[in-house]
């Protein structure tokens, strides 16, 4: 018999998400699917409950070939992973009822399950496994956004087996160095194949210029397939960064990057699903920069911010989807004045925006306020030089509301009217939406709510509370100020119109030079093999032609020679051996 | 008052405006109106005058180097927006490109999902 609290939880979503890729056709099966899709993640929370007892369980104990593989480990890290990536599996699964796909509600669910599976997995080679079917059941919902997907899925698949046989090969070394043991603990950099996993991590968690494959694939799944991409495979890779490399200095100066960059490519992009991409990079750094700084304030910072960012993030992508599903678009150029036909889709869209901006009352403002106040008080606390990281943070966060507070929402239900009128979003999408949106009121409620979102921090958060007054006060200066700034841009006609374009990024690198000197090497190849040819012909028709006036019965050699000539001849060849003969002794 | 719980000083558009509207959002449409957009301005303007006053009363607790000038995060905010916005004119010279650049259609509708063209391939096609 099965124990089946040994069992890793997200091996039942997988087996669910089997049994959907043979469910039959037709409506019964439709709605046995949608029940499996959204039983299952609820399932697995439950099972998670029931194994976890506040301290740390290492079960499912398999031995292959001689090595001892953890496959469930639930401590107070992965604990949250896994009850944020079940929650979100049933918001997910919601506001997908309408999608009758078999595809994607099976890759929907392995997906999932991977995901969670990879975060409650105890060593590095469970982890691999895991990490790769992440990968590879997601590219279903990234094809399913019709055949211009085809060729980003295929990037996004490269790209992700990539970071999993990176991670492998780091696992390998490391494990070697280890005696080999494949625990999963701390890493850091100073380990054999250390750099390896990171690398590895850094693909997956959108790394500058390992980033594009979000805001190359993204955009182009479908409606739904978005959404479910949006929530698992970078927190997943956020986990393995706070379970390994806490503390590891260049985090901090990654982080940072990663909250800039961003910034700017969000704000003159036209398509709403890439400028959330774009502010998906940005959120994500926020939590690995303070993964780098790795004091508890910090931790309990990420921790905090990966659980709330998953459900606004979802939130966000989940009102441009059902823009999308209504008006056909999602580009910002195309929309304005919707929030005449899709009210209560705006107003959802308005909290994940005021939630990502972190207002008060709203989600981020509990949680990235911690990993802000972390770094300076890292800073004033010896190390001046996270001033500057704290500097960019800021600037960061005024970025965020520019892409995500007011772009987002703006160009979208307001701005101006594009003249569109369509239907609200389907019930089950609002359902979804309104459900999100409950949340992330609800974990930054200062009376019991955000106080529940702190127990699930590794570290006690007790000594930090965040509705202090200059807090709020500080923070709406921010917040404000940006949108003043925005009114007078905009009134000073300086803020730029939306233009339909593709916007280059550092996949350009790949996709059009690496591609355009792939293709001049093929042709160069194929003209030197010509050319190589040709001369090979010459040679051995020219080397033929000289032999045969050398050797024939009317070449050179069988003409007659005259006595006199070979006799001197002769002589001239047995002075040469003399000479060479008297030397060489 | 007319039939249809309308008032009768509506204009010809506005009427039309609240036919075609979502019920919930005809209390709303307000937002729509130029004078309301032309003066939302000073909604945002008053909130960061105030909250810079009240940053002097209640200054931070824990306050970083920049926190020594009043409204520094105003200031902050302020700038770096106007930064990042006034960055977008040389980045969409040096970056921006024909939608179909790469040759693959650029960011496409998708195909499956979107209710319209469900209804062109029959609907259910994609179960």
């Amino acid at each position: 018999m099965i124990d089946i609290f040994q069992v890793n939880p997200g091996l039942w979503l997988i087996l669910a998400g089997v049994i959907c890729a043979f469910v039959p056709k037709g409506d019964l099966g439709g709605w046995a699917r949608k029940a499996l899709v959204i039983g299952a993640p609820i399932f697995a929370g439950i099972m998670i409950t029931q194994i976890y007892t506040s301290q740390e369980v290492l079960a499912g104990k398999i031995n292959i070939g001689g090595l001892e593989l953890t496959t469930l480990r639930i401590d107070n890290l992965s604990m949250v992973w896994g009850y944020l990536f079940c929650l979100i599996g049933v918001l997910n699964g919601i506001f997908g009822l309408h999608e009758k796909c078999r595809i994607t509600d099976s890759s929907a669910l392995i997906y999932a399950g991977a995901a969670i599976a990879g975060v409650l997995s105890g060593d590095l080679l469970t982890l691999f496994l895991f990490w790769e079917l992440t990968a590879i059941s997601s590219v279903f919902l990234i094809w399913k956004g019709g055949e211009h997907a085809y060729a980003a899925g295929i990037r996004y698949l490269a790209l992700h087996v990539l970071s999993g046989v990176l991670l492998l090969a780091g696992a390998i070394m490391y494990a070697n160095a280890n005696g080999g043991d494949y625990m999963f603990n701390n890493i850091g950099l100073d380990v054999p194949g250390g750099w390896l996993i990171l690398l590895a991590i850094g693909i997956k968690c959108g790394f500058p210029f390992l980033h594009m494959w979000m805001q190359d694939a993204y955009p182009k799944a479908s409606i739904t397939g978005t959404v479910i991409l949006s929530a698992f495979t970078t927190k997943m890779a956020i986990y393995a960064l706070a379970r390994g490399y806490v503390g590891t200095d260049i985090l901090i100066y990654i982080g940072a990057v990663m909250t800039c960059f961003p910034v700017f490519f969000a704000l003159i992009e036209n398509d709403l699903r890439r400028v959330l991409s774009f502010s998906l990079n940005n959120q994500l750094g926020f939590m690995v920069c303070g993964i780098g700084i790795g004091t508890e304030l910090a931790l309990n910072g990420v921790v905090g911010q990966v659980f709330v960012h998953v459900i606004f993030k979802s939130l966000l992508f989940m009102s441009i989807g059902a823009v999308m599903y209504r008006v056909g678009t999602a580009k910002a150029s195309e929309l304005g004045g919707l929030f005449r036909s899709m009210p209560f889709t705006a107003i959802f869209c308005l909290i994940g925006a005021g939630s990502i901006a972190a207002f008060p009352l709203l989600a981020a403002f509990v949680t990235k306020a911690m990993i802000i106040s972390a770094v300076i008080y890292e800073a004033s606390h010896g190390h001046p030089g996270l001033y500057v990281i704290a500097g960019m943070l800021l600037f960061a966060s005024a970025g965020v509301m520019e892409h995500s507070g007011i772009k987002v929402p703006y160009f979208t239900f307001f701005s101006h009217d594009s003249g569109r009128r369509v239907k609200e979003a389907p019930w089950n999408m609002l359902v979804a939406m309104g459900l999100a949106s409950a949340l992330c009121i609800f974990l930054a409620f200062p009376w019991g709510g955000y106080q529940m979102l702190y127990s699930l921090m590794p570290y006690d958060s007790s000594g930090y509370t965040p509705y202090t007054v200059d807090h709020v006060v500080f923070q709406l200066q921010l917040l404000f100020a940006a949108i003043s700034a925005f009114c007078v841009l905009k009134k000073l006609k300086l803020y730029p119109a939306e233009k339909r374009a593709e916007i280059l990024d550092f996949d350009w690198t790949y996709r059009k030079l690496g591609l355009g000197i792939v293709r001049w090497i093929g042709a160069m190849w194929t003209r030197l093999g010509i050319s190589m040819t040709r001369l090979r012909d010459r040679a051995i028709s020219g080397t033929g032609r000289r032999l045969y006036q050398m050797f024939s019965p009317a070449g050179a050699m069988s003409e007659d020679a005259p006595s006199g000539l070979a006799a001197v001849l002769t002589a001239a060849m047995l002075i040469l051996v003399l000479i060479f003969v008297y030397f060489v002794r | 008052m007319t039939e249809n719980n309308t008032p009768d000083t509506l204009t010809k558009k506005e009427l039309e405006e609240r036919q075609n509207a979502h019920p919930f959002a005809v209390p709303f449409l307000w937002l729509g109106n130029q004078k309301v957009i032309d003066n939302f301005i000073w909604f945002p303007v008053l909130g960061m005058i105030a909250m810079i006053a009240l940053g002097i009363v209640y200054p931070q607790k824990h306050p970083a180097p920049w926190d020594v000038v009043p409204g520094s995060w105003a200031i902050i905010g302020f700038a770096a927006y106007t930064f990042i916005v006034l960055c977008a004119k040389p980045l969409t010279a040096l970056l921006a490109r024909d939608e179909d650049y790469y040759g693959e259609g650029g960011l496409p509708d998708p195909e499956y999902s979107t209710e319209h063209t469900a209804h062109e391939h029959g609907g259910d096609h994609h179960d």
